[in-house]
């Protein structure tokens, strides 16, 4: 069976980290049993170089993905030598009591996303062996809170790593309105998880202009682009607003409205004034921004506005398409 | 990828966790294997096939310098721990990665309104720290950003009453019906998934029940203690609605602009039709429910069965419609005589189109 793919990362690591001059591939690929055994000791069959070469790129790549700073270093006779200096690699002294130990052990816990809950677990684990303190569970009594990070969109990880590496992206789109998918060049900003939903901040090229995307609605996969950005990044990336007025949470305006007594909590948790008129009906002032046709539609024939007249046309109109349809 | 959390055999994670696993055993000589894998936040399975994969590894296998680890089932006895040189054995900085993923919970959950005093200082105390150390692997985390929502006040009480152990009386929203109840509740524990939920028994309905926050119009500790039956903790990670299979069908068609439907209700199937639509299959426990959403999907979308929620939902648009006739016929009256200057109102067309186009769900 051949060697786990662990087992040869490991070892490969362990060498790096354990020398003190730059090790030849030619050094690695003799001192690590797994590259032996599938390689040969040096100059094997036709082909098994190159297969060596792709193998201890991809290894190497693999562990900085961990964190290991890798050097390659030319000798004078032209060789070159790989080590992971010490220096470069040791996690500055960090001393953490028991209260921050434990706190740091729920955060590490709340991602539902596998790539970022071994992450997550990886730099508990690196603390953990720096000392960071164990057993004391001020949370042991109180493990009422279980904070969770929904991840449920497949394009999260691309996009999580296009805004990590600053990768232009390229993905079809369906707006949330629109019949078919578009497509769509963006280069990442940022990624951010609102009420639930994660949705991505960006410069989208062909229009010239920062544009919010909702994850859920990318369809297909998302590619990299070579090449950089060509707009500057902004130091603040604002996702929240945008989001919160396409849900009609950036009231302008105010409409009065009628509400059957005892109906529409909600609507009554927003009113800025509320009136009772004495004939099983109160009189409400809410505050008016885009989607509240929608939501007030909603309560049917508990509901009656007022003014604006524009909102009650609205309503009226969405009334009229269910009363027909 | 789903956002269960799992745990594959992956060798990345693997070796990460092994890197870290050398440093922790060379300080702590026969430490216990339930100890560790606790500290380590794995099964204890996991750590044994750690501990398998160990003895092959070295600094070089032509050397013999591979490790000599191994256990006797309840402790862990490492027989050559200067095989691996101090320098070898140091704690590894944090990746880009890593850092990141601490980084971004970290600061989520102390967004938790709610979260004690106490435990966000000591949770904003060891981000600064976990910043510091991590250097520029921190960098990246500023790309990432999550927001936890909750309503504060009611969040305090309910975590007050969990770790009380005393029971709550709240006066809460049901969606579905657009009706306030009050219940005697024996909360559970608080669930963030998006929105803030607590798990409760409900004492009114002798079920096992979640209530998000937000819809808790008014809540009261109680001096009764909480007694919430033993059962076992459900897993919430792929969403807090369930639908049973007995519970009833319904079939919605929705134009592209009722697209939204699929991301917020849990359904069984959602078939993409030719105009751009969705003919979307869920279950709910109680159809009629689903009331709302007929009336807000409006030319965007129709129920196709069961029949008596469409047909409720066309009688609750006409009855709404009527109580129009009468406001309307006295406003134009009013305005008749009021406003002969510029009538505005006259002018409006009979059927103006919503501004925007995005309808975004509301529960």
């Amino acid at each position: 069976m051949a060697i786990a793919k662990a087992e040869r990362l490991m070892n490969l690591a362990l060498c790096l980290l354990g020398t003190r001059r730059p090790l030849s591939k030619r050094e690695l690929r003799e001192s690590i049993e797994a590259y032996v055994e599938a390689f040969g000791p040096g100059q094997g069959a036709a082909g098994s170089d190159d297969s060596f070469n792709r193998m201890f790129e991809r290894d190497k790549d693999d562990l900085r993905e961990l964190g290991l700073v890798i050097e390659t270093v030319e000798s004078i006779d032209g060789e070159v030598g790989y080590l992971a200096r010490r220096d470069s690699n040791r996690l500055p002294p960090i001393t953490l009591d028991a209260e921050e130990a434990a706190a740091l052990g729920l955060a590490a816990k709340v991602w539902q996303q596998a790539r970022l809950a071994g992450a997550a677990s990886g730099a508990l684990q690196k603390l953990r062996a720096a000392g960071l303190p164990e057993d004391v569970d001020p949370y042991g009594a109180h493990s009422a809170l279980e904070p969770r990070i929904p991840v449920h969109e497949a394009a999260f990880e691309p996009l999580m790593l296009a805004c990590r590496d600053r990768r232009p992206v390229v993905f079809d789109y369906r707006k949330s309105n629109a019949a078919h998918p578009e497509q769509r060049h963006v280069e990442p900003w940022a990624l951010e998880c609102w009420r639930g939903h994660w949705y991505l901040a960006g410069f989208d090229r062909e229009r010239g202009a920062e544009r919010v995307f909702r994850l859920s609605r990318i369809t297909g996969k998302v590619r990299s682009r070579g090449g950089r950005y060509t707009a500057p990044v902004p130091d603040v990336v604002t996702v929240r607003e945008t989001v919160a007025s396409w849900a009609g949470e950036t009231a302008d305006r105010s409409a009065r409205i009628r509400l059957r007594t005892g109906a529409g909590y909600p609507l009554r948790a927003k009113a800025t004034a509320v009136r009772e008129r004495g004939d099983g009906w109160d009189e409400l002032e809410i505050p008016y921004g885009h989607g509240l046709d929608a939501w007030l539609v909603e309560f049917g024939p508990d509901v009656v506005v007022l003014d604006p007249a524009e909102l009650r046309a609205d309503v009226m109109d969405r009334l009229r398409a269910v009363a027909e349809g | 990828m789903t956002g269960k959390p799992v745990r594959p055999v992956n060798a990345i994670d693997q070796t990460r966790r092994m890197l870290s696993l050398v440093t922790y055993l060379k300080e702590r000589p026969g430490a216990r294997i339930a100890d560790v894998a606790r500290a380590f936040g794995i099964s204890e399975e996991e750590l044994v096939s750690d501990l398998d994969v160990l003895p092959m590894c070295g600094t070089s296998f032509r050397g013999g310098d591979l490790l000599d680890i191994d256990t006797d089932g309840e402790r862990i006895w490492w027989h050559n721990p200067a095989a691996l040189g101090a320098e070898a054995a140091e704690p590894l900085r944090l990746a880009a990665d890593e850092a990141t993923a601490l980084l971004v919970a970290a600061r989520a959950v102390a967004t938790l309104p709610g979260l004690r005093e106490s435990d966000r200082q000591a949770l904003l105390r060891a981000t600064a720290k976990v910043e510091a150390a991590a250097g520029e692997a921190a960098g990246a985390s500023s790309r990432l950003s999550v927001t936890f929502e909750s309503e504060g006040g009611v969040f305090a009480d309910v975590d007050r009453a969990i770790s009380e152990r005393r029971r709550l009386w709240i006066r809460y929203y049901s969606p579905a019906r657009d009706e306030l109840t009050e219940r005697e509740i024996d909360p559970i524990r608080l669930v963030s998934v998006g929105h803030t939920y607590v798990e409760a028994w409900c004492r009114r309905s002798e079920a096992r029940r979640t209530f998000r926050l937000d819809r808790v119009a008014e809540i009261k500790i109680l001096d009764a203690p909480s007694a919430p039956p033993e059962t076992e903790l459900r897993d919430l990670s792929e969403g807090l609605v369930q639908p049973a299979a007995e519970d009833p069908e319904v079939v919605v068609e929705v134009g592209p602009g009722g697209r939204w439907v699929a991301e917020y209700y849990p359904h069984d199937s959602a078939e993409e039709l030719p105009d751009g639509g969705l003919r979307i299959t869920l279950r709910t426990p109680d159809p009629a429910s689903l009331r709302r959403l007929a009336l807000r999907l409006g030319r965007d979308g129709r129920i196709v069965s069961p029949r008596a929620l469409a047909d409720s939902a066309r009688r609750a648009a006409r009855e709404a419609l009527a109580a129009y006739d009468g406001i309307e016929a006295a406003e134009a009256a009013g305005t008749a005589r009021a406003s002969a200057p510029g009538a505005e109102l006259q002018a409006r067309p009979a059927c103006s189109v919503p501004g925007g186009g995005h309808h975004e769900g509301r529960e």
